[in-house]
């Protein structure tokens, strides 16, 4: 039992992090119509600005402050400088963009940090406590717990704000914004300037959590399981999918591998299932995809070609 | 019409382009060798970069002879470093431009996978090859007479850390391995060959996960369930790094854990500080830094160079040098001072002298070196991480 | 295609096919790799250039041709490998494809990278038929007796390949059911509209699609003389959609340069970086390099090279008397 808790904790911690980062994935896709790969890199990079400036010596919560503000304008720049020029592109083309972006941001923390890993400033405090048998470390706890009340504070900032009723306008129904008055386009900024920040944000967690390097990247990969499980265009949706996801994994690899190893190696010459929890994501994607293309928590009609 | 011009316009470029870019190199099959042309490929970026210390040692090595010794034999050494970006495309690619258009005497070439694709070229283009991999499945001095390797093999490294465990009166051991041929690879052959339960050791699990892994947590949770009392890890220093973080996050720890040769980083105390405490690792090389004569000539090269990993790894890239430009040496040596004028009796005869390199003297980075069996040396001993540094805590194994 | 296209490709493929003999392995095993990369991207363009649907499965599809071809070619087929891996794949491509008929756009393309994913993952833990990570060795074909284990012989027989895929394709385009696919790539509406059967149109886009994928990744397993699951991974899917991007989406000859320049690119940034010897910054200089390609070609030019050297050429017409209008040479190639 004990053992389940501690899947469960774990799944939840990472699942935190997934939901974060779906969720900015989210955001640009309902304001744009943008399929971001680069959210990934967005993610690294903020991890790698909140490390240069504690190095530059600003305590902890400064230099995650500083990263977000950084991030936010990269995320601007980006939707200015690459993605305004492809407004009538088709699909494939801003997707590949995106892509682009990707590659040219991890190229570029290669060209300044290096390929090793780094050693990330401690920002929570060390040591661990044990509940109900399960062991948590202060760092894990933090993490998780963070980016759990970031997600559901965002959601909230969607929901009963101005600013965010003008987002969800602007998404919405973009002519009809137009005639009441809300500037479109600088939605669209703001959207991706709040995505690209929230990134950075979950790049500092994640690397709490798994230290610094050009593999923080990776994640946004992962996310997309998330969002297509999520509905693509759920806030929600995509939050409970990311810790839902996370669960998985963890379950996939604290519980299923083992189980199915062991079966394998009593019978077989066969000894390791390798990376099943990287495919359990994407095989359950397929499945939704055939069964319920408009995902768990979307709407019919949410796919906007 | 459009599509005949369009043609020429690709065709002419293309040609331009090939000719521009690799004029230097063709044609150069039927040349003579010349002059003495090293060629190493290491992994100056991509996963494994923080181990590229030996690449670095190696070149190194040669531009110190080229600075402080006028060369070898008077001859200047070539020497041509490139980026495998631990890639087996990229590997496979480089390989045929040391081969052949760098008409290198020797080459030396990183990843396990690599060096296991192409050991069945390497014979048959007859070139002396030092690889990077201690992988038992490149060692074979009659099937692959021109593959050499610079120490114990990893199953031979495994078999250290097993018999230490017996000798403390442990009973079970649990494996972790990456997902690449460097991880799974000898932790394959070590299983088959029953060493473990000849050792009176029972295996408790074999745990494989993604080599670009981030998080090991619920891995981890595995293992403190199958309690094993000692995990043996075959990876390199980032999953390493993230095997320790995550051990630490459910409470087992660094002491449970042996790495092999690959996991003595300073980054690891640095970025896990008490975490790493008790961790235990094999070492075959002497340190950065260690008060031995080959560090005397690594200091004179320093006055005048920088060297950008100054580790271990450095240190085992620094002996290959030794080792590869004895060779050469001696081959020269025999041929009456001249570099012989064909380039592959002039392998053939490196290869000759690099397996009658007997009791080499090394500057101390390993006690001696030989090449009889290929492998250079088979001594390791165990260090430990005590106060955020590494410490021999055990004398020479042999590991044969 | 007219006869003048077909007269062009046949006299480029002898003079590539004249010279290989006098090539050093390096640039003959690089002539293999551009020549097997064109092959890819001619089989990635038939579905995203001439059908409109986006595939992150391509590499996938190269490796399920390589491990067929491999384990044929260990069995004694010889050259029949590669046919054979094309079908494999084709029949892959099928089945990835199906879901197409009810996705499209971003959920098709979502669907591909799960493939991807998926396959590669396969590669690695069916070991009886891939040699999972150590991958499949794979012994040089014989025809006729002769053994093809030379990296100017892979380069003779992938240029040949690519020159029957290429001049292939360009009959393809003439026929209807080329042209079928264009219209379905510009309007689905429009096309059942003409009484073409949209679902069988793209139906043949996949499965000719794949074959000619599979036969890249034969060709290619032959060459290395091993299929191994890295050989075929998401990284390599992203380089072909760059190739038919760099190169031209939907045109004939586009991918041809779309793939030289994607794989000789690196190449020759490597070379002019060894001048100044900095090779820590030159892996990221290469990816950088790429990332920025891929962007400014889909801001500025949508249509790749293959747009590029036709404004190049209708500028050095214009200039000269009596060439020719614009209007008149701006064909679809």
């Amino acid at each position: 039992m004990t053992y389940i808790l501690q899947l469960v904790t774990a799944g939840l911690a990472v699942g935190s992090v997934y939901a974060l980062i779906a969720i900015g994935i989210v955001l640009i896709y309902k304001c744009s119509g943008v399929v971001n790969f680069a959210q990934g890199a967005f993610v690294m990079m903020g991890a790698y600005l909140t490390f240069a400036a504690s190095r530059l010596g600003l305590p902890p919560v400064l230099a995650v402050t500083l990263a977000l503000v950084l991030m936010a304008g990269i995320g601007v720049l980006a939707e200015r400088v690459v993605l305004r020029p492809m407004l009538k592109a088709p699909v494939v083309a801003v997707m590949m963009v995106t892509l682009g972006m990707l590659i040219m941001i991890r190229a570029s923390c290669l060209a300044v940090w290096g390929p090793d890993p780094l050693a990330f400033p401690r920002i929570f405090p060390d040591g661990a406590l044990e509940l109900f048998g399960v062991f948590i470390t202060y760092n894990y706890l933090t993490a998780g717990v963070l980016s759990i009340l970031l997600s559901l504070g965002f959601l909230g900032f969607y929901r009963f704000t101005a600013v965010g009723l003008m987002q969800r306008c602007a998404a919405d129904n973009p002519r009809a914004a137009l005639a009441i008055g809300i500037h479109t386009s600088n939605q669209v900024s703001l959207a991706w300037a709040m995505s690209a920040g929230l990134a950075g944000v979950g790049g500092t967690l994640l690397a709490t959590l798994n230290g610094l390097s050009l593999g923080l990247a990776d994640i946004g990969l992962i996310a997309f399981p998330v969002i297509v499980l999520g509905g693509l265009t759920s806030l929600g949706g995509a939050l409970v999918a990311g810790l839902l996801l996370g669960l998985l994994q963890s379950f996939t690899d604290g519980l299923l591998s083992p189980m199915i190893e062991d079966l394998l190696r009593a019978h077989t010459r066969i000894y390791s299932v390798g990376a099943l929890q990287q495919v359990v994501p994407y095989a359950l994607l397929v499945a939704v995809l055939l069964l319920r293309p408009q995902g768990i928590f979307g709407r019919k009609g949410s796919e906007r070609l | 019409m459009s599509i005949i011009r369009a043609l020429k316009v690709s065709v002419l470029a293309g040609t331009l382009f090939a000719a521009g870019a690799f004029a230097p190199g063709s044609g150069s099959t039927a040349v003579a060798a010349q002059d003495v042309s090293v060629c190493l490929w290491g992994t100056i970026t991509g996963p494994d970069a923080i181990l590229n210390g030996m690449s670095y040692g190696a070149r190194d090595y040669f531009e110190y002879l080229n600075q402080f010794k006028g060369g070898i034999a008077g001859q200047k050494v070539r020497t041509l470093l490139l980026d495998g970006r631990y890639k087996l495309d990229e590997e496979l690619k480089i390989y045929r431009r040391c081969v052949d258009q760098e008409q290198a005497v020797f080459v030396s070439g990183w990843s396990t996978g690599a060096v296991k694709a192409l050991r069945d070229q390497i014979a048959q283009d007859q070139i002396p090859f030092m690889a990077q991999s201690h992988s038992s499945e490149v060692l074979d001095p009659v099937k692959l007479p021109y593959i050499f390797i610079p120490g114990p093999t990893y199953e031979q490294q495994m078999v250290i850390a097993l018999r230490a465990l017996k000798q403390q009166g442990g009973k079970t051991v649990a494996v972790m391995h990456p997902d690449n041929e460097y991880g799974r690879g000898p932790v394959n052959v070590v299983r088959q060959s029953g060493l473990i339960e000849k050792t009176g050791l029972k295996l408790a699990d074999t745990i494989e996960f993604p080599f670009d892994t981030q998080d090991l947590t619920a891995q981890m949770l595995r293992l403190k369930s199958r309690n094993p009392d000692m995990v043996y890890v075959q990876a390199s220093t980032p999953q390493l790094l993230v095997i320790l973080r995550d051990a630490a996050k459910v409470g087992l720890p660094a002491k449970l854990f042996v790495g092999n040769m690959y996991n003595i980083s300073a980054a690891i105390p640095e970025q896990l500080g008490k975490g790493a405490e008790g961790f235990r690792t094999i070492q075959i090389y002497a340190d950065f830094g260690a008060d031995i004569p080959a560090m005397k000539e690594i200091d004179a090269f320093r006055t005048k160079n920088e060297i950008a990993k100054q580790d271990v790894y450095y240190m085992k890239g620094w002996f290959q040098g030794i080792v590869m430009a004895k060779a050469i040496e001696n081959a020269i040596a025999k041929n009456g001072g001249k570099i012989p004028d064909d380039i592959r009796s002039f392998r053939k005869a490196v290869r000759t002298e690099m397996t009658s390199l007997r009791s080499l003297d090394v500057g101390g980075i390993v006690p001696e070196a030989n090449y009889d069996t290929h492998q250079g040396t088979t001594l390791a001993r165990i260090a430990e991480i005590r106060d955020g540094r590494y410490v021999p805590v055990s004398d020479w194994i042999d590991a044969r | 295609m007219k006869r003048a296209h077909f007269i062009v490709g046949v006299a480029v493929a002898a003079a590539v096919l004249a010279v290989t003999p006098f090539l050093d392995r390096y640039v003959a095993y690089l002539v293999t790799i551009v020549a097997i990369s064109s092959i890819g991207a001619l089989g990635l363009n038939l579905l995203t250039g001439l059908c409109g649907q986006i595939s992150f499965a391509q590499a996938a599809l190269m490796g399920i041709g390589a491990y067929t071809a491999g384990n044929l070619c260990n069995a004694g087929l010889g050259l029949f490998a590669i046919p054979l891996g094309g079908l494999a794949a084709a029949t892959a491509s099928v089945v990835i494809g199906l879901p197409a008929l009810r996705l499209r756009g971003l959920y098709f393309a979502i669907a591909t990278l799960a493939a991807q994913f998926i396959l590669e993952y396969l590669f690695k833990i069916l070991e009886p038929l891939t040699h999972g990570i150590s991958g499949l060795l794979i012994r040089p074909p014989t025809v006729l007796g002769f053994a093809i284990q030379d990296d100017r012989a892979y380069a003779r027989l992938a240029v040949a390949l690519l020159f029957l895929v290429w001049s292939g394709i360009g009959v393809l385009r003439a026929t209807n059911l080329g042209r079928s696919f264009l219209v379905v790539r510009e309007n689905e509406i429009v096309a059942r509209g003409m009484g073409i059967d949209v679902a069988r149109t793209k139906f043949w886009a996949f499965l000719l699609s794949g074959f000619i994928a599979g036969i890249a990744g034969a060709m290619s397993g032959i060459a290395s003389r091993l299929a191994n699951p890295e050989a075929f991974s998401f990284a390599l899917s992203v380089d072909y959609v760059a190739m038919i991007i760099v190169g031209g989406q939907g045109t004939l000859t586009g991918p041809l340069l779309g793939a030289a320049f994607v794989t000789l690119l690196p190449e020759a940034i490597q070379r002019i970086g060894e001048l100044f010897n900095t090779p820590s910054i030159l892996s990221a200089l290469r990816e950088f390099a790429f990332g920025m390609l891929i962007i400014l070609f889909l801001i500025f030019e949508p249509l790749g090279l293959m747009a590029v050297v036709r404004k190049l050429r209708l500028r050095l017409t214009a200039s000269k008397p009596g060439g020719k209008s614009p209007a008149a040479t701006t064909e679809a190639v």
